[in-house]
């Protein structure tokens, strides 16, 4: 089985917005993605609105189209309240299935987590 | 660990992974219906085609990303729990790389080799570069887009046979990456 990790931090910005760094790690696919998903959910649903977060895929290896549909639906969420979503720190390979399913038309990737920082803020 | 699932290969003996064979090399695995050997498959996909067929590290990752959607299809509406899927690779070193993936029929959501083309070109439609659904993305934006040949086919006896093949062919996938890379500042060229 796959192994992944999804932890949470905050990043200390100026003002109401509240700003999360999610760190992904590991290989998200079949055989894990579903109850690691639940746990940006709850994150999701516990902050309410004017969230905003960043994904650090830096120790992320794999993801597959499941995990990518997950992604696009936190996107969607997190806009529907105001708030943005980035990605840093991707590696090549990452990046790679992002642009060839679209997503990268929708999210930004940053190649370090000050810049995408500065984008969500 | 993935030595013991070997079931066939038309070689006589284990050649090192960086010596790239001169004839074709053909290998089946049979896998339980179980997403949890996925994994263990990409990592043999991903050293196969780094190391015997002559692709760049980059299209290595990408037909380890085929063969995951393929599996995953195979195992979610292929083959029932108890069942098994069959992965054989073929590759021609320095020319092409194929993967057939094989279930028995038995799963609860089968399709055959005509519906799999009916939902192939529906979902093309569908999925374009904006879409927000949360499934569908994997047969037409990674195994159709990352394959040169993508063909269904009904087993005898039941069950779904999946062909996707990729062709080496260096100097357009070089003008491809130049052309990716133009597009998106973030996207780095991967080299072997």
């Amino acid at each position: 089985m796959a192994e992944a990790t999804i932890t949470f931090e905050d990043v200390q910005v100026d003002g109401d917005k509240q700003v999360k760094l999610i760190k992904v790690a590991g290989q998200l696919d079949e055989s894990n993605v579903d109850d690691e998903a639940k746990k940006i959910y709850k994150l999701i649903e516990d902050v309410g609105g004017n969230l905003s977060l960043i994904f650090d895929f830096s120790e992320l290896e794999y993801m597959n189209s499941k995990s990518i549909g997950y992604l696009t639906d936190w996107y969607s969420k997190v806009s529907a309240s105001g708030g943005k979503v980035a990605i840093a720190q991707a590696k090549s390979n990452i990046v790679d299935i992002l642009q060839v399913v679209g997503l990268t038309q929708l999210i930004n990737t940053f190649p370090s987590i000050e810049e995408a920082k500065v984008a969500v803020v | 660990m993935f030595n013991n699932l070997v079931k066939y290969s038309d070689v006589n003996v284990i050649l090192p992974m960086d010596e790239k064979p001169n004839k074709p090399v053909k290998i089946t695995i049979t896998l339980p219906t179980d997403a949890y050997f996925l994994s263990g498959i990409r990592d043999f996909t991903l050293n196969m085609t780094k190391n015997m067929t002559g692709f760049s590290e980059q299209w290595s990752y990408r037909f380890q990303s085929v063969v995951d959607e393929l599996c995953n299809n195979a195992i979610e509406h292929g083959s029932a729990p108890g069942e098994e899927i069959i992965l054989t690779f073929i590759s021609k070193a320095d020319y092409s790389f194929e993967v057939v993936v094989e279930d028995t029929g038995t799963g609860i959501n089968k399709y055959t080799a005509e519906q799999m083309q009916e939902l192939l070109k529906e979902r093309e439609a569908v999925v374009g570069d904006r879409y927000m659904g949360l499934r569908g993305r994997g047969l037409p934006k990674i195994v159709a887009e990352w394959t040169d040949e993508l063909i269904f086919e009904d087993r005898d006896g039941g069950g779904l046979k999946v062909h996707a093949k990729k062709y080496l062919r260096k100097e357009e996938d070089e003008v491809i990456l130049a052309e990716d890379k133009k597009r998106d500042p973030t996207h780095i060229n991967l080299t072997a």
